[in-house]
């Protein structure tokens, strides 16, 4: 295993519409690290997500994925990359014409040729490893939330993927199905040299796990270091979303006019 | 124009190519899905209207004595316009619809995007079985729609109101050409198909992801198909009978 960085993200700017998302972001991720991606909701970290996955294409930058440039691939070429990632969704995105069984054995149908009791096999091992083997026969319909990004966390690690992508994997956990997750990702990580890419904010959790954080605020990296260095730190952007404070320089409220103005309104005050 | 050329594209990608043996499967289910499950209403309709243009026809033709020529005019109109027409028009509210509401789901819950995601091309997997049932299932629809169609006309024609039935047949078997109106019918009909499952898989594929989007793009399914068909039934049918 070579010591090169396993994703490379450079100079990237990415906008939707006049909404600037990213404006000159670079991030590295390490091979066979846990790199979490946190920033107040609304940065565009989902959309971080997509980009390296080569579902966005960027206005300007480029991303590398152990060496190959994700946006310059061919649709083949970009497929055969993916089968080397696993994504974990926010809403699970779980297959509706699938039971749980068959959505963690889609990956294994597609990409291999083993035989159907070696399917079986390793599907009830990634099932028990997310606690779910007894609800292998359910629909995704008939699962909870939280449920549904178990049985889909199982199916992002059917193929042993090199790269795992995580999308807000703490939201809408019990408490006890946390703890479990977050031992799961961190043992994932170690026993199988996994490349982790966490984007959540879920502070607590996420610095339990993580071996090194981008904090992106205003489309661009504000800060970046291991959870001790960013706990420690003394900018106040980092600082207040780091402690979870409301008053800082980021504002809690979406941008408008002065409230007031706003509930007597401009009539009221000019008389 | 920017969605025609992106509609072109997308047709490219997902109608051409070499199915696998999965493939085969997932064709075999679309055509259940969109086929068999269309038939109930396309045969009831192609009898339905097989026995009505019996009776207008044979009102029509009674005055000038001529309603032994009942079963002529009873197979030229479903072979030429009738079959082709309302089985696609049919086939656009009872499969297109559900077609764009199922692909549109699928894209709005990111089903699409985690098959992407897990190295499948959903053009492959989910797009084209559904593009090929449905360019097959349509004509297969109209045949059915013209034979209940003809059997409804002598239904009519012949049981009830009393129309000679060897001049029924003999009629229909001398004056219908089998190149020029059934494979003229046929030509419609493929063409229907091509444009009717194009359109719904397309706007399913292409629509906003949110519920009001789904909404619009089935609305948009049924309309721009529906328009699509007459529009286009007209030219054809000016090519092939009017001769342009």
């Amino acid at each position: 295993m070579t010591d090169a960085p396993f994703i490379e993200i450079e100079d990237l700017y990415f906008s939707r519409g006049d909404h600037e998302i990213f404006r000159g972001v670079n991030i590295t991720i390490p091979r066979g690290k846990v790199t979490a991606i946190m920033g107040p909701s609304g940065t565009g970290k989902t959309t971080l997500l997509k980009l390296i996955g080569g579902q966005l294409t960027p206005d300007k930058g480029r991303i590398l994925i152990d060496g190959q440039d994700v946006h310059r691939l061919s649709r083949k070429a970009l497929f055969i990359l993916r089968k080397r990632m696993g994504m974990l969704f926010q809403s699970g995105a779980l297959f509706s014409d699938l039971d749980v069984f068959e959505n963690v054995a889609f990956p294994l149908r597609v990409h291999t040729d083993l035989p159907d009791p070696m399917v079986r096999d390793l599907v009830l091992l990634k099932l028990q490893a997310v606690g779910l083997r007894g609800a292998r026969h359910l629909t995704p319909a008939e699962l909870s939330g939280g449920m549904a990004r178990r049985v889909a966390l199982a199916r992002a690690v059917a193929l042993d993927p090199e790269l795992i992508l995580y999308d807000e994997p703490f939201v809408g956990q019990d408490p006890i199905s946390m703890g479990v997750l977050v031992q799961l990702i961190k043992r994932l990580n170690q026993a199988l040299q996994l490349t982790s890419v966490v984007v959540s904010h879920d502070i607590k959790e996420t610095l339990s796990i993580a071996d090194y954080l981008y904090l992106i605020a205003d489309g661009q990296v504000v800060a970046h270091g291991t959870p001790h260095t960013l706990d420690t730190n003394q900018d106040p952007r980092v600082s207040q979303f780091i402690h979870g404070e409301p008053d800082g320089p980021v504002p809690f409220h979406y941008p408008a006019e002065a409230f007031y103005r706003d509930i007597l309104g401009k009539a009221s005050i000019q008389r | 124009m920017e969605a025609l050329g992106r509609a072109g594209i997308f047709l490219a990608q997902s109608a051409i190519g070499v199915p696998s043996r999965e493939g085969w499967r997932l064709w075999l289910q679309q055509m259940h899905f969109v086929g068999v499950l269309s038939l109930a209403i396309v045969l009831v309709s192609g009898l339905f209207i097989g026995m009505v243009l019996a009776l207008q026809g044979y009102t029509l033709l009674v005055d000038f004595g001529a309603e032994q020529a009942l079963g002529q005019m009873v197979a030229l109109s479903l072979l030429r316009e009738l079959a082709p027409v309302v089985a696609a028009l049919l086939f656009a509210g009872r499969a297109g619809s559900a077609l764009t509401a199922e692909i549109g789901l699928m894209k709005a819950t990111e089903q699409l995007t985690s098959m992407e995601m897990i190295g499948v091309d959903p053009l492959r997997r989910v797009v084209a079985p559904r593009l090929w049932a449905g360019f097959v299932a349509l004509p297969i629809l109209t045949v059915g729609f013209s034979v209940v169609g003809i059997w409804g006309g002598y239904l009519v024609g012949v049981e009830w109101l009393g129309v000679f039935e060897g001049s029924y047949w003999s009629n229909m078997q001398s004056s219908v050409s089998f190149t020029n109106d059934v494979g003229n019918g046929m030509i419609k009909s493929a063409v229907f198909a091509v444009v009717v499952t194009w359109i719904a898989v397309f706007q399913g594929y292409d629509l906003i992801p949110t519920s009001e989007g789904i909404s619009r793009a089935t609305t948009r399914t049924v309309v721009y198909s529906s328009l699509a068909v007459l529009g286009l039934d007209f030219v054809l049918t000016a090519v092939m009978f009017g001769g342009l």
